[in-house]
């Protein structure tokens, strides 16, 4: 009832809501932990010290199994299952950190690098450049293609900017702004390559039924939507000269 | 530059806004705030924002702030930058030659809830060992003092019974005078993530606000009463409630007393609370009353939660009796769930009411008549204390027109702009002889000011706030005082200066000596608070980490009384020459009378106060969408721009107060609550009329002479 929100903790991302519920015993890595049923796997891993990547997970808001990054083993099981939409259960088994599970999440990688601008990809400080840094992938082996990289940046409110071109799509915004805030500003337009981020009906967030409360700021792993006071003299492709 | 600079300093404090009291981490970089970003542990937002407390804090630099102490010798003079010894001394001189010439009662001070418990705390002592007597009031006289005085008289304490959390665990939540979402928004969030889960939603409001119906969130019940018409309609959900036995009379034999309920009973059952008498005066169909209070009635768990629709009317305080008895009679307190709770329109409404900033009472809402009470506090402060209680804010204003009042100091508060009847106040603050205004910016209120004292922003001083669910949270310094001194810094001054040695080191030796002289306060330490986080009053030694539900075993009378709730209808009624019901209240983006947040981007949501008017009205007039209208009442008139809108109904309009060239206050009566004084704004009958644009108007906010620093 209440743990989703009172067993928050600011130093930690559980990567899935805290849970109330029966102890639920299990081991991440050779490690035992406990944690309340309901729980997901991969918020007994960050439980019991051994974190899973993530980018569309966040403890603020519900699993919702996108972004491909979190897999782990679980013992007897077969695949490699997302951690944050798999529930706990006594006496499991679950692995973080094989070869073959590195080398899944490498090639995840380098699908969000492929579409990603290659400036930005060192020197972040998102929660994207924590999963690089976590990963070791910096880079890409695909030759030019599609992409959103010359997506016009939506600047129209005052305090933060949204540019596609970081955007992974991951849906975290629009959860933040049904979960979190309750207004139902934000939705994901579109299929596969088509798929954008959208405030009502593909307006400008300011005209937009957007409130700017900031969760889906609070919310995005990538940067693609931040605060404009982190930027002094203005936004790259805000500026139609550059776009 | 696309890789966002990252911040290198972070300090967790806590929003200054609404009564919701949001922690934040205020980011900074090269010791200037970047960004606030909300703290998850934070018990009160649980690491959710709103658009005032997560982005509008850049007014903190604005160039607008004053930055040196001045003086001037008339309000027509113009204002002389001095040193701050020079101005405390000459501040304290012109008190003391009022008080030599005109008597000690000739002066006054004011406190304000936009400061901490520790600078409210001081604002109460100075007037009582410097000015020594008890002229001492503070703004929830004009928003909430109805709370204190009708939740006291009803539950035996002026103060919401539940935690913000509580409400996740209610069935039924009845909404009446106050729009969450607007208002207090990140509770509102909370509010719509349980009736998502499924729990049913009254609302009482004339307005069709977006708590009413909005995606995925709309009232089983909404009853768009006829403003002025709370107590009537109350009533005769009571009248339901008796009639259809929906009683928890269990409750009411244990916890209550029966005699008192019966009295209650024969009057709210009389055939005139009845909802077929009651819904042609109130507008609204009598079948509607009656499921709203059937559904309140049978919960299990339902709970109130009300604003300044309640309590900003001539029947304020009865208004807020209802709430109580209807909870009493349904046996709605006392666990998770339920309860009655004001939502708090400033950040520390809450702990200016707890701590003596009154005429009549001390910290912890005890009588300055009490003998013992004032002893203790005499014992405390080395000197005897005025046993007489003193005057109210509006008292004040009457008593400057009349000129038996010269002198006020005015801490953080905007009188003129937000206290009713303007043309009253400002020709009341012309006539006195030294008017002391400390605040960030040159308010409306300082224009009638003689010297005025730079004070500190919340991102500026340490000390605590106490939001609407009785939450003491910690506001740490993240910047350095503009001007050099933290506001209790200032009125310690001001209290030497009057000849009192006084001396703290920290304002945490100030909440000491609040704990030391407030019963429920009287467990309350930084040290406690920095260890929990934050911490609910009461906190003593039954309670040594607080309390979140209040009234769970006994009432703090021991048992609970029924207070009689007869109508008694406005004397400001519509008529022929004034036909329309105007209703005031706030926006998102906004705050109270703007002061910060007109300084800051949130302009682009809201760049000036509207008039909201029905289309029926509307066209009757002439008047179409952003058309120029004057709105006149008995009191005054105003001009400002139509919006067309469903919103409210026929016969009802309605604007905010935000911008001071508004003057939305220029046209609300002198009318008050028949206990406490707390103004009706939300009923005045008033005239609307098409008119020519003004030829100028003045900017919102004054263009910044350069970048902020």
């Amino acid at each position: 009832m209440w743990s989703e929100l009172r067993a928050l903790r600011e130093d930690v991302d559980y990567g899935t809501p805290p849970r109330d519920g029966e102890a639920v015993t299990l081991t991440v890595d050779g490690v035992p932990v406990t944690v309340a049923a309901g729980s997901s796997v991969m918020l007994a891993a960050a439980a019991a010290g051994r974190p899973v990547v993530k980018l569309c997970a966040t403890d603020m808001l519900e699993a919702f199994g996108s972004c491909r990054v979190c897999l782990v083993e679980i013992e007897g099981r077969r695949g490699f299952p997302a951690s944050c939409t798999t529930p706990v259960e006594p006496g499991m088994a679950v692995r973080t950190d094989t070869p073959r599970l590195a080398e899944l999440r490498a090639g995840v990688m380098e699908l969000y690098l492929s579409d990603f601008p290659a400036e930005d990809v060192l020197g972040g400080w998102s929660e994207l450049h924590e999963v690089i840094a976590t990963t070791g992938v910096s880079s890409h082996r695909y030759g030019p293609g599609e992409n959103h990289l010359a997506a016009p940046v939506d600047d129209s409110n005052p305090y933060f900017l949204f540019d596609p071109a970081k955007c992974i799509v991951c849906s975290r915004c629009v959860r933040a702004c049904e979960e979190v805030q309750g207004t139902f500003a934000l939705t994901i337009q579109g299929r596969g390559f088509e798929s954008k981020v959208v405030a009502s009906q593909g307006e400008p967030f300011l005209d937009s039924e957007c409130v700017s409360c900031g969760a889906c700021v609070q919310a995005c792993p990538t940067q693609s939507l931040v605060e404009k006071s982190l930027f002094e003299g203005g936004y790259r492709s805000a500026d139609p000269a550059q776009a | 530059m696309p890789i966002p600079r990252k911040p290198d300093g972070s300090v967790t404090t806590t929003c200054a806004y609404c009564g919701v009291g949001c922690g934040f981490r205020a980011e900074t970089l090269e010791g200037r705030v970047v960004r606030m970003i909300p703290w998850k542990e934070g018990k009160a937002n649980h690491g959710h924002s709103c658009v005032k407390g997560r982005f509008a804090f850049d007014y903190y630099l604005h160039p607008d702030r004053v930055r040196a102490p001045m003086i001037r010798a008339s309000i027509h003079d113009p204002w002389r930058e001095v040193s701050w010894d020079e101005a405390i001394t000459h501040a304290a001189a012109e008190l003391q030659r009022i008080q030599a010439a005109h008597g000690r009662g000739s002066v006054g001070a004011v406190s304000s809830s936009r400061c901490t418990n520790e600078e409210i705390f001081l604002m109460q002592k100075f007037a009582r060992v410097a000015l020594r007597n008890n002229n001492i009031d503070n703004c929830s006289r004009i928003c909430h003092s109805p709370t204190q005085f009708g939740l006291s008289a009803t539950l035996g304490a002026g103060a919401a019974s539940q935690h913000f959390d509580s409400i996740l665990q209610a069935d039924v939540i009845l909404v009446v005078g106050a729009n969450p979402t607007e208002g207090h928004p990140v509770f509102g969030s909370m509010m719509k993530r349980r009736i998502r889960e499924g729990a049913r939603l009254i609302v009482i409001d004339p307005r069709r606000t977006e708590t009413v119906d909005s995606p995925h969130c709309r009232a089983d019940v909404h009853l768009a009463l006829r403003p002025g018409t709370n107590v009537l309609v109350l009533d005769s959900i009571a009248h339901v409630v008796v009639c259809e036995k929906l009683y928890h009379e269990a409750f009411i034999r244990e916890r209550c007393h029966w005699h008192e309920f019966e009295q209650w009973m024969a009057l709210v059952g009389d055939a005139r609370y009845s909802p077929e008498a009651v819904g042609p005066e109130a507008g609204l169909d009598p079948e509607d009353i009656r499921r709203a209070a059937r559904l309140y009635a049978a919960g299990p768990r339902s709970t109130i939660y009300y604003g300044l629709g309640v309590t900003e009317h001539s029947q304020g305080s009865t208004g807020v009796m209802c709430l109580g008895n209807l909870a009493l009679a349904c046996g709605m307190l006392g666990r998770e769930g339920v309860g009655v709770n004001p939502l708090r329109g400033q950040g520390n409404v809450q702990g200016g009411s707890c701590l003596g900033s009154w005429p009549h009472m001390f910290s912890g809402y005890r009588f300055v008549t009490d003998d013992a009470v004032r002893a203790s506090f005499e014992h405390d402060w080395g000197l005897s204390l005025d046993p007489e209680p003193g005057l109210r804010l509006p008292n004040m204003f009457d008593a400057a027109l009349a000129g038996s009042f010269k002198g006020m100091y005015i801490q953080g508060e905007d009188p003129v702009q937000s206290d009713p009847n303007q043309n009253h106040i400002m020709a009341a603050m012309a006539n006195m002889e030294c008017v002391i205004v400390q605040d960030l910016f040159l308010t409306e209120t300082a224009k009638f000011a003689h010297v005025f004292l730079p004070g500190s922003s919340s991102l500026e001083k340490n000390g605590t706030f106490t939001n609407a669910e009785r939450r003491v949270s910690m506001v740490r310094k993240v910047a350095q005082p503009l001007a050099g001194l933290e506001d209790w810094q200032i009125t310690v001054r001001m209290i030497n200066a009057m000849g009192y040695p006084l001396h703290y080191d920290h304002p945490s030796q100030v909440l000491d000596e609040i704990a030391r002289l407030s019963p429920a306060y009287q467990g309350m330490s930084f040290a406690l608070i920095e260890r929990l986080g934050s911490v609910q009053w009461p906190c003593n030694p039954e309670a040594p980490q607080g309390t979140e539900v209040l009234h769970t075993k006994a009432f703090p009378r021991g048992r609970a009384n029924f207070m009689l709730t007869g109508y008694v209808a406005t004397t400001e009624r519509a008529d022929e020459r004034y036909p329309l019901l105007l209703t005031t209240g706030r926006i998102l983006s906004q705050y109270n009378v703007g002061t910060q947040t007109r300084r800051t981007g949130n302009v682009a949501w809201c760049g000036e106060d509207l008039l909201e008017i029905h289309q029926a009205d509307a066209h009757t007039r002439g008047i179409g969408e952003g058309d120029w209208v004057s709105v006149s009442s008995r009191y005054g008139a105003t001009r400002l721009r139509a919006r067309i809108s469903e919103r409210v109904s026929p016969g009802v309009v309605y604007t905010t107060f935000h911008f001071a060239q508004t003057k939305a206050n220029a046209i609300t009566s002198d009318l008050s609550d028949w206990a406490t004084n707390c103004p009706e704004y939300k009923v005045t009958a008033v005239e609307v009329a098409r008119v020519q644009a003004p030829v100028v108007t003045e900017p919102a906010v004054r263009e910044p002479a350069e970048a902020p620093a």
